[in-house]
């Protein structure tokens, strides 16, 4: 059985071929303004990455994230927490926190050991602590999103960004970086930020081991290590992308769907 | 199968509620009747009818945004007032002939001081000063506020209240509360024969239009559903929400899988609440009794916490809920920090509980439905 896990998140969609739990094909692209053009695009990189000719090959197709809930191509569509659930389940079985940081929500959820989501916490509508967030800080310092992972470890003492609007905190940094502080310090200071957030969320529900960062913000390996001193806690990796795990998840929650109405072959 | 006429009465519900200036109201004004805003629940809604005048609970239907209200609040301010502040500036609540306050929170109190300096026209405005725990003092102190209020509305609008018009107000407002009683009994079947967005229209209809009137429809809806069930289906769901008087919020959780069968709620399960005394020696004294001991209390209210606490758990019980849904507005403190003790109380029972914050005017409805949807599948496991 072929199937396609869908991650249209609001930043970045992710697609995800697989046949029988083997993953064959992954895709990633910005999201458009049009999502359905986004998703066509998408889904035929990963087709012809996994050798297929249309989109007729797959037996299924399950879409997940903000564009879940209107794309026609989709036999179902599953929460991203549902998702992000799933995929981290099937990775690292000992995993009952995890961090999901996308490009516009973060949410904190807890799975336990049959991989089922116990409860989840989310941010509260704006952009505080998401990707938003780090990109709205790397224009405030003309930088990539790469130095705002791979500086914030050389940082000797990080500021303290008090802002937890992306707005407000956009300003703050403008004003640190004209008082001459040091770059290191000031991306170690907002990834500190970032993190105080999540640790809000974290707390909410309760934190347990094994802990697991996922969305494309889980790349910043300065936020890992911020997240790693708040909570006392170092996140396990995974063995795929953390940005893939959403459509990782779609694809095989795809596959139980075809399991449970017998269409498995 | 729901029959037409059950269609049509619960249509017309909707439309009572998707506007401020109904038809019923249009009616009433037309045959000279005067109009009483009441703003939360508090204010005994009672004493208005017994004066022969239309109470009306004041919302923010088909605000747009808060532009107006700014101008005297600060964005820090509850969306609920600052949204019907805004409309009541923009004219759309003209056809009041008065507006009662309560000092249930700050946000409601500042608007009454700000409300004629807004340039809002209302000709008779009070605030009512609700106590703020239960006590027999309290209740005394309350007694006082009724007769206080009674005192201006008679003074104010050229008419006399008697003990019998005060006792036909209470037994006519009982027979809401026993008419509404048996519509939240519908909701209990295995399949309900009304969703909770069309439950909340119907709800919301009572606060704005004549009793009379309201009580016959009801009535005839009644007479017109199943008490058997009807079809509706999905995840049983529980609502606890402050000012939710928007059904559209109710439809995108029903939309995804949920139904709301139950809730506790200002527009909803606290209108209703047990009767008030009938033939007591003193109708003020029953009404003070009732609206600070036995209705349905608010988490304003120091010492009831044990009791709303019981009266969710029973309905979830009774209702066979299987989550509930926690509702706040941005910076309404009181029930902020309600909801996270409420938590606390769910989780014990291992009941599942999703807590949302939102602004009073639909939007970030991305993000509502993520929560809601992710909410359903979690108790689907």
């Amino acid at each position: 059985m072929i199937v396609a896990g869908c991650d249209l998140g609001s930043s970045t969609s992710k697609v995800v071929i697989m046949n029988n739990n083997d993953v064959k094909a992954m895709a990633i692209t910005a999201t458009a303004a049009k999502p359905e053009i986004t998703l066509k695009n998408i889904l035929n990189e990963a087709l012809e990455k996994a050798q297929l000719k249309s989109i007729a090959d797959l037996d299924y197709i399950l879409g997940t994230g903000y564009g879940r809930l209107k794309a026609p191509l989709f036999h179902s569509n599953m929460s991203e927490i549902a998702c992000h659930a799933r995929g981290v389940y099937s990775l690292n079985r000992k995993a009952r926190t995890i961090i999901d940081i996308g490009g516009q929500d973060c949410k904190v959820i807890s799975i336990n050991d049959k991989g089922k989501v116990m409860e989840f916490s989310m941010n509260d509508r704006c952009a505080a602590g998401t990707g938003r967030f780090f990109e709205s800080m790397a224009r405030a310092l003309q930088c990539g999103l790469e130095d705002i992972s791979a500086l914030s470890n050389q940082g000797k003492s990080p500021v303290s960004i008090s802002s937890q609007c992306s707005v407000f905190a956009e300003s703050e940094v403008v004003t640190l970086v004209h008082e001459g502080l040091a770059w290191e310090d000031i991306i170690a200071g907002i990834n500190n930020s970032v993190a105080s957030r999540l640790v809000a969320l974290v707390n909410r529900i309760g934190l347990a081991e094994e802990l697991v960062l996922t969305g494309g913000c889980a790349k910043n390996e300065g936020l890992g290590l911020a997240l790693q001193k708040l909570l006392g806690v170092s996140p396990r990796k995974l063995s795929q992308d953390p940005q893939f795990i959403g459509a990782i998840g779609a694809a095989l929650l795809a596959e139980d769907k075809l399991r449970d109405r017998g269409g498995a072959s | 199968m729901r029959t037409a006429r059950a269609g049509e009465l619960l249509k017309d519900f909707s439309e009572i509620t998707g506007t401020l200036y109904n038809p019923h109201i249009g009616d009433w004004k037309k045959r000279g009747g005067k109009v009483v805003g009441i703003v939360c629940c508090p204010v005994p809604k009672e004493l208005i009818q017994a004066a022969g005048m239309l109470p009306f609970r004041i919302r923010g239907t088909g605000s747009q945004g808060t532009e107006l209200s700014e101008k005297f609040t600060g964005d820090l301010c509850c969306s609920f007032p600052r949204n019907f502040f805004n409309q009541a500036q923009k004219g759309k609540l003209d056809f009041l002939d008065g507006v009662v306050f309560s000092n249930n929170c700050d946000h409601y109190r500042r608007l009454y001081d700000n409300w004629h300096a807004a340039g809002i026209r209302t000709p008779f405005l009070h605030m009512i000063s609700n106590p703020k725990r239960i006590a027999e003092q309290a209740r005394q102190w309350y007694e006082n506020e009724m007769v206080a209020l009674l005192n201006r509305l008679q003074e104010h609008f050229g008419v006399t209240v008697t003990e019998a018009e005060l006792e036909q107000a209470i037994r006519q407002s009982n027979e809401t509360r026993r008419l509404q009683r048996r519509l939240y009994e519908l909701r209990k079947a295995g399949h309900p024969s009304l969703t909770g967005a069309e439950t909340l229209a119907v709800m919301v209809a009572s606060t704005c239009m004549p009793p009379q009137t309201y009580n016959q429809k009801l009535e005839s809806l009644l007479s017109e559903l199943d008490p058997a069930g009807g079809s509706h289906q999905g995840i049983r769901l529980m609502i606890v929400s402050s000012s939710l008087d928007n059904p559209v919020f109710l439809t995108l959780i029903e939309d995804l899988g949920g139904l709301i069968v139950a809730d506790y709620s200002c527009f909803g399960a606290k209108l209703i609440g047990p009767d008030i005394e009938e033939n007591s020696s003193s109708p003020l004294q029953a009404l003070s009794r009732h609206y600070l001991t036995e209705a349905i209390s608010c988490p304003r209210l120091y010492g009831s916490h044990p009791q709303r606490i019981q009266f969710i758990q029973e309905t979830i019980r009774e209702y066979k809920v299987e989550g509930v849904i926690g509702d706040w507005l941005t910076f309404c403190d009181t029930w902020n920090i309600f909801h996270y003790m409420l938590k606390q109380e769910l989780k014990k029972d291992g009941i599942p509980f999703l807590m949302i914050e939102r602004e009073y005017i639909p939007s970030f409805k991305g993000q509502l439905k993520t929560r809601v949807q992710a909410f359903l599948e979690m108790i689907r496991g």
